[in-house]
């Protein structure tokens, strides 16, 4: 209706209470050589060569920077196939076949607490990189750069919030290992020479504010926070999430790192702690199918798992007949796959199996609900309007570059117009 | 995966539970208990005025919908059959809350003729030439009223005193504290006055304000300006012209005439409203003043309609990229307030108030 709207009814509390399967039977786990980031990968093993967990079987290349790629379970590498990764798109995998032995390479040592003590700056971010942590919460953005800031850093922010419907994964990880976060959290906090830590949740996960605050206890000799921040969405946008647990401003198209913060997303703290403490690279991740399509199921899988695989064992599709669509991610932003071959990578939490809904669109009323939603205060109907008349101009004058595509815009619609999409179009004239 | 369709789609994948249909339906309820008073009031007049408005109102957008569709279809009968299977329940709604608004805001004797020319004037004119739903730049309603207020002037002279001839048009029509001999303010507000078939209870129509303020289908910002505007120019001009009565002329002077239904129905139809928030306090605060000045300087003993179209004239300026955003600026509350404090200023002194 005519108001902002701010809440998404987000279903998470029924996949909350489903049942966790810890998936270890997958028979070939498939590792995607290249990703959205890195257009170009090579391998560094040969097929029927045996490797095992943690070890590296290739790089990804970015235009920047490099990632390694980590077998997660240990087998023979038996050959390569074209699979979906998490973006839709379709990408060269490597195989390696499972011996269910789960044995660890040789470079996974443990460090003791008097090691980590005498880290440096650049061994932690020595350690990020070899270990190929990325942004967990989506971005893909690799960790090591963020922690190579030159700038003076005050506080890292462990954004908890995961605003997005239907994604448990961040809540699972902070409600089973709080002190695997706090760690990783301590870690960032020393490799960048932050004195204050900061984790940002939910206001109305109130037993999970104290659990937090509860396993914070025991680390009373560092500055640690938690603070319960708004349920709306997009609290979790990395600017919002600043903004409500911090009071820093920070503009859009600047570097949080320039304003003394850096925001992580807590599952990629809970990496760097396995990544520092044991050497580990991300192994597992928690995986949740959900939607009107599919039996709902949450997973622990290893990364490379066949999600093709995780619905067949969750109980396979429902209403078989009814045109589905596929979402990797959440129903806001995620993305679009048009086929179940895919594999879990890093950034990948969540399909969702939704039965297709079909819109017939009413013309634009101005009812403007679009505009007192947006989050960035730009005006969507008039960028629509805009696209509609290729004005550049207008475009630029609105500006469209300002837009986050988090899709309240198309959600709010009472005429259901797909306005994301026209936002996107804006942005494609602009770039010419 | 095998025997299953899968359809490619782009984020957001959800939508939000509302629909303009809703929106459309919301107002029409709003306007339930302003239409039963009015034909508890007025009888087969209102009655009457109401459906042919509503069958000229959806007649025409049938038709124009009907004959600038494109469909497929192998022959005509085919074609048309297709058409109608195009033809959504917003092509009915819409039309229907402009009819009944229409019809809400017309004398209660006025000739049927002049009704069905008014009728076809908004409709067609109004909306379906601009490409209808949404396209239009001027309520229909409000301009297929002032056509006929235009056009046919000879009409209306007398049609409003069907009691009291001596209490002229309307209510506003008497000198002010007369008037108070004639009606008393309970009158004004449950519509025991002379005036249009919807405008006269007050009551009825703050129903519909708060069912609609409720439901969230219309924006309480341009209603609000208004109404705020409205009431502190009534006050100044209260104080210079009537020192004793000053509550009674301010409550007199907003209850009266169509103030209220042209803020609750008419103001709030956001085709023709401005996107942004700020946008919408300067419509309601340009169409607000409008009104009292219309009221107390012009000619016309009322002119919400006039004052609703200029507003809608104007929205274009209002909701231009260039200048307009979401945010509350600082200049947006600096250049309100002044404007706001030079309207009352400006009013007291052309009111005569420097002699005080």
């Amino acid at each position: 209706m005519i108001t902002k709207t701010r809440f998404i009814p987000d279903g998470k509390d029924v996949l909350k209470k489903l049942p966790l399967i810890h998936h270890l039977e997958a028979p070939y786990l498939y590792y995607p050589m290249t990703s959205q980031r890195c257009p170009e990968g090579e391998t560094c093993v040969v097929f029927g060569q045996f490797v095992k967990v943690g070890e590296v079987i290739g790089t990804r290349k970015g235009a920047f920077f490099e990632q390694p790629i980590h077998a997660t379970v240990s087998g023979e590498v038996v050959g390569h196939e074209m699979k979906y990764d998490a973006s839709g798109k379709r990408v060269n995998c490597m195989i390696v076949k499972n011996d269910f032995k789960y044995e660890l390479h040789e470079s996974i040592q443990s460090r003791s607490d008097e090691d980590i003590e005498k880290l440096t700056k650049q061994d932690y971010v020595d350690i990020a990189r070899e270990a190929g942590l990325v942004g967990l919460g989506g971005s893909g953005f690799p960790t090591y750069i963020k922690l190579n800031t030159k700038n003076k850093i005050d506080i890292i922010l462990a954004n908890g919030v995961e605003c997005e419907p239907k994604l448990i994964s961040d809540y699972e990880v902070m409600m089973e290992h709080p002190e695997e976060l706090i760690h990783g959290l301590i870690y960032a906090m020393k490799a960048v020479g932050a004195p204050k830590g900061i984790i940002a949740v939910k206001k109305k996960y109130v037993e999970l504010v104290e659990r937090l605050r509860f396993s914070l206890n025991s680390y009373t000799n560092y500055d640690i926070k938690v603070v319960p921040v708004g349920n709306h969405y997009p609290q979790g946008w990395e600017l919002e999430a600043i903004e409500s647990a911090t009071g820093l401003k920070v503009p859009q198209f600047k570097l949080p790192a320039d304003y003394g913060i850096i925001p992580f997303n807590v599952s990629t703290l809970q990496s760097l702690y396995h990544a520092v403490k044991f050497s580990l690279p991300v192994l597992e991740r928690y995986f949740v199918i959900s939607g009107d399509g599919v039996v709902n199921k949450s997973f622990k899988a290893r990364i490379g798992t066949s999600i093709q695989r995780l619905i067949e064992i969750g109980g396979g599709y429902v209403d078989k007949s009814v045109p589905k669509t596929l979402i990797m991610g959440g129903p806001m932003m995620g993305s679009n796959v048009d086929n179940d071959d895919i594999v879990t990578t890093h950034t990948a939490t969540s399909l969702i199996v939704q039965n297709s809904l079909f819109l017939n669109e009413d013309p634009c009323i101005h009812c403007a609900s679009c505009v007192y939603s947006c989050p960035v205060d730009i005006q969507p109907v008039q960028i629509m309007n805009a696209v509609k008349a290729n004005d550049k101009d207008f475009l630029k004058a609105l500006s469209v570059n300002k837009c986050i595509e988090c899709g309240l815009c198309a959600f709010v619609c009472p005429s259901k117009i797909h306005l994301t999409d026209y936002m996107r179009e804006g942005k494609r004239i602009l770039r010419g | 995966m095998q025997n299953m369709t899968v359809i490619s789609q782009t984020s957001p994948y959800i939508r939000k539970d509302t629909s303009t249909k809703r929106m459309m339906f919301d107002v029409l309820i709003a306007l339930t208990p302003v239409v039963f008073f009015s034909i508890y009031r007025f009888g087969i007049d209102a009655l009457s005025r109401i459906l042919i408005s509503l069958i000229i109102f959806v007649g025409v957008e049938a038709l124009y919908f009907l004959s600038v569709t494109r469909v497929d279809g192998y022959n005509f009968s085919d074609k048309i059959k297709n058409k109608f299977k195009k033809y959504s329940i917003n092509n009915f709604s819409a039309p229907a809350v402009s009819a009944v608004i229409y019809a809400m805001i017309l004398p209660d004797q006025l000739h049927l003729y002049v009704v069905v020319m008014g009728a076809l004037f908004g409709a067609a004119l109004g909306k379906m030439i601009f490409g209808g739903l949404g396209f239009n730049i001027f309520n229909p309603a409000a301009l297929g009223r002032v056509f006929i207020a235009l056009a046919f002037t000879s009409f209306f002279s007398g049609s409003y005193g069907f009691i009291d001839a001596a209490a002229g048009a309307t209510a506003l029509s008497t000198g002010f504290p007369n008037v108070l001999n004639s009606y008393s303010l309970i009158d004004l507000l449950v519509g025991n006055i002379p005036g249009s078939l919807g405008e006269i209870n007050s009551l009825a129509i703050l129903f519909g304000l708060v069912y609609l303020l409720i439901r969230k289908s219309i924006d309480y910002r341009p209603v609000l300006s208004g109404l705020l505007i409205f009431t502190a120019l009534a006050t100044v001009a209260g104080f210079v012209l009537h020192p004793t009565l000053v509550f009674e002329y301010v409550i007199f002077q907003v209850l009266s005439g169509g103030l209220l239904f042209g803020l609750t129905f008419m103001i709030t139809d956001p085709a023709t409203s401005p996107v942004t928030r700020p946008g919408r306090w300067w419509f309601g605060l340009i169409i607000g003043a409008l009104i009292f000045f219309i009221r107390i300087f012009g000619s016309l003993p009322e002119g919400v309609a006039f004052a609703l179209l200029f507003g809608n004239l104007l929205v274009p300026l209002l909701d231009y990229p260039m200048w307009a955003t979401n945010l509350f600026t600082k200049k947006f509350y600096f250049g309100y307030s002044a404007v706001f404090i030079l309207l009352t200023v400006l009013t007291f002194v052309i009111l005569g108030g420097y002699a005080i």
